[in-house]
């Protein structure tokens, strides 16, 4: 048992430390004064935030990809209410078609998709901009959202419904007072998957945004061709940005939570 | 108070599941104010029937009139019947008073209302007043199901359906809620529509028992009646804990199958007849028992049901059940012993 335990301990750590090597090397490349990414520095310095601080550029990329990113979620979470619905809930004639194709646009390589979106949008005459990134990272992201929705729709007991129905409710009174709030917990978690993945999505950005820079487009291009301490640094706090994000976006969860108790406790 | 005026009437009611007829042309009468329970072994079509009563199944065929008007097309939120589910079906996401208010809220009822209300059923239920502000998903098993019952009796409901609610409640306090749905039929003088599995659950509460199989009602009638004269060796056999001896003719007329033992005079049988023989009927006899009949069997086991101890004998393949008389000490597993019972205690079944 005590053996058995000290090799899951570090089998944990291994997986732990193959995770984050990445972005511990980031971390380390944006905190040197060098050209050239390379190990160990010679001189070690926090120069890269200050100058990745002072980057007005910087903001407006932010700005765009958090623009794209909340669209992206709300726009999913929408869809994949209907979605989810359709695909746990209700029998209807092509639901198992549908069960087995919803997730086809994942299946699908992004940079192929992205080029796809870009053909077709142009060809029918959109100007490609932040819009037009929205409308194609959720052709990627939707069906990912409608499924984890789903997951919590199967968990709902069908009878509450027809509790509700069956004590007066309109079928729209049900679902606002019923359904709704019982998969909000999914569709909680179905719009933070939603922006995270939104935020850090490269390949679709890059065909689609037209005019405007997402972040990881011009991390991208700067890794490539211009490299400088201040690009990991910029990467660094992208990645900051979201864990604020995700850090926010639970403890909205429980403050919510919280004062709905005490409203409860108070009545 | 007497039950005789219908508050309900099934026609011919048959539920059609893709060429599988889930009930049959049932059609009864329940009366006003009484607790009818319908009883059946799981896919007898119980449950079916009792969701197109409450307006949640369409019936394919039939009618269901309330009080002489046709109801068939109602949708269940327009129709004045509340149902306990199986599950509960508690909105566990509310409060025990949210739950229990609901069909005053989705109603439109001003808050003052809608906690009189609640307050007044709390206590009709046996809820304690300060759970009202409390999750349903803290309350015990059986807390859950007087939120369940008070919830279904918020808009003041002709008829309560109850869908098996006390399936998943153990033992001791099934038989508590037993008697409390019986108490609860009275005191509010509602007509209570119950479904189960369970005859012996139907025997304590019910003024009528209806019992089904595949589809169809092949039994009605009070519960002494069911219990003394069941119709059919399948409704025998429901009951559980009985014996039922098969009759065939000899060259001399008609015996107990097995026994090889003459029929006695008074019993009405010909050939496929059973004769239903309850355990406390069939005694295992001291030395000098008398009976009418007796046959001798081996022990098998004893087993102690609280009050009554049950005994299972062997007489070649088949097995007996026989009730101890109170204090008899039963007899060790494999001892030889004499059964005993009277014609007059046995109960003839023709079908």
């Amino acid at each position: 048992m005590q053996r058995s335990q000290r090799w899951w301990t570090v089998w944990t750590v291994c997986v732990l430390v193959l995770l984050y090597i990445p972005l511990v090397s980031v971390i380390l490349a944006s905190l040197a004064n060098t050209r050239y990414l390379r190990f160990p520095h010679r001189i070690w310095t926090i120069e890269p935030y200050r100058e990745a601080l002072g980057l007005s550029q910087t903001y407006d990329l932010q700005m765009t990809s958090l623009k794209i990113a909340l669209c992206v979620a709300v726009v999913s979470v929408l869809i994949a209410i209907p979605g989810a619905l359709a695909f746990a809930r209700y029998d209807w004639r092509g639901r198992k078609f549908y069960q087995r194709f919803l997730l086809l646009p994942v299946f699908f390589p992004q940079s192929v998709l992205g080029l796809a979106a870009l053909v077709s949008l142009s060809a029918m005459g959109f100007d490609l901009s932040w819009r037009t990134a929205v409308f194609t990272h959720a052709v990627w992201i939707v069906p990912i959202v409608t499924l984890i929705v789903s997951i919590q729709v199967y968990g709902l007991d069908r009878a509450q419904e027809e509790a509700a129905f069956d004590l007066g409710a309109s079928r729209l009174q049900t679902f606002f007072r019923v359904t709704f709030p019982q998969i909000l917990p999914g569709l909680s978690s179905g719009a933070l998957f939603a922006f995270l993945l939104s935020w850090s999505n490269l390949p679709l950005s890059a065909y689609t945004t037209g005019v405007d820079t997402t972040l990881p487009e011009w991390l991208y291009s700067r890794m490539s061709t211009n490299f400088a301490p201040m690009v990991p640094a910029v990467a660094v706090l992208s990645i900051l940005a979201s864990i604020v994000f995700v850090l926010v976006w639970q403890a909205g969860r429980v403050v919510v939570n919280g004062v709905m108790e005490r409203r409860k406790q108070l009545e | 108070m007497t039950r005789t005026d219908t508050i309900l009437s099934l026609r011919d009611l048959s539920r059609d599941f893709g060429g599988k007829l889930a009930v049959k042309n049932v059609t009864l009468d329940i009366r006003e104010g009484e607790l009818f329970t319908i009883v059946g072994p799981s896919g007898s079509g119980k449950s079916t029937l009792i969701r197109m009563l409450a307006g949640l199944e369409i019936p394919s065929s039939g009618d269901i009139l309330l009080r002489g008007k046709r109801i068939n097309d109602v949708p269940a939120n327009r129709r004045p019947t509340s149902m306990v589910f199986q599950s509960l079906a508690l909105f566990n996401h509310m409060t025990v008073g949210d739950n229990i208010e609901f069909a005053l809220t989705v109603r439109g009822e001003d808050r003052q209302k809608k906690r009189a209300r609640a307050r007044e059923l709390m206590e009709l239920v046996r809820l304690p007043a300060d759970y009202y502000a409390k999750s349903v998903t803290r309350c015990s098993g059986g807390e859950r199901q007087r939120v369940a019952l008070a919830r279904a009796l918020a808009s003041d409901p002709d008829i309560l359906f109850f869908d098996e609610p006390l399936s998943a409640i153990d033992y001791r306090l099934r038989k508590i809620l037993e008697m409390e749905m019986k108490d609860l039929n009275r005191e509010t003088g509602k007509t209570f529509v119950y479904i189960t599995h369970s005859l012996e659950e139907a025997m304590v509460m019910s003024d009528r028992i209806a019992v089904m199989r595949d589809g169809e009602i092949v039994q009605l009638g009070e519960p002494l009646s069911i219990y003394n004269a069941p119709a059919s060796r399948f409704v025998a056999e429901f009951m559980g804990q009985v014996n039922l001896l098969g009759v065939e003719k000899d060259g001399h007329g008609m015996v107990l199958k097995d026994l090889t033992i003459p029929l006695g005079a008074g019993i009405a049988a010909t050939e496929g007849t059973w004769l239903m023989l309850r355990p406390e009927r069939l005694r295992v006899l001291p030395e000098n028992g008398r009976a009418d009949v007796t046959f001798d069997a081996v022990c098998f086991n004893s087993y102690l049901l609280g009050s009554r101890t049950h005994l299972h004998a062997k007489m070649d393949d088949r097995t007996f059940i026989s009730e101890l008389d109170a204090g008899m000490p039963p007899p060790e597993p494999g001892q030889r012993i004499r059964l005993g019972f009277d014609w007059s205690d046995a109960v003839a079944i023709h079908e």
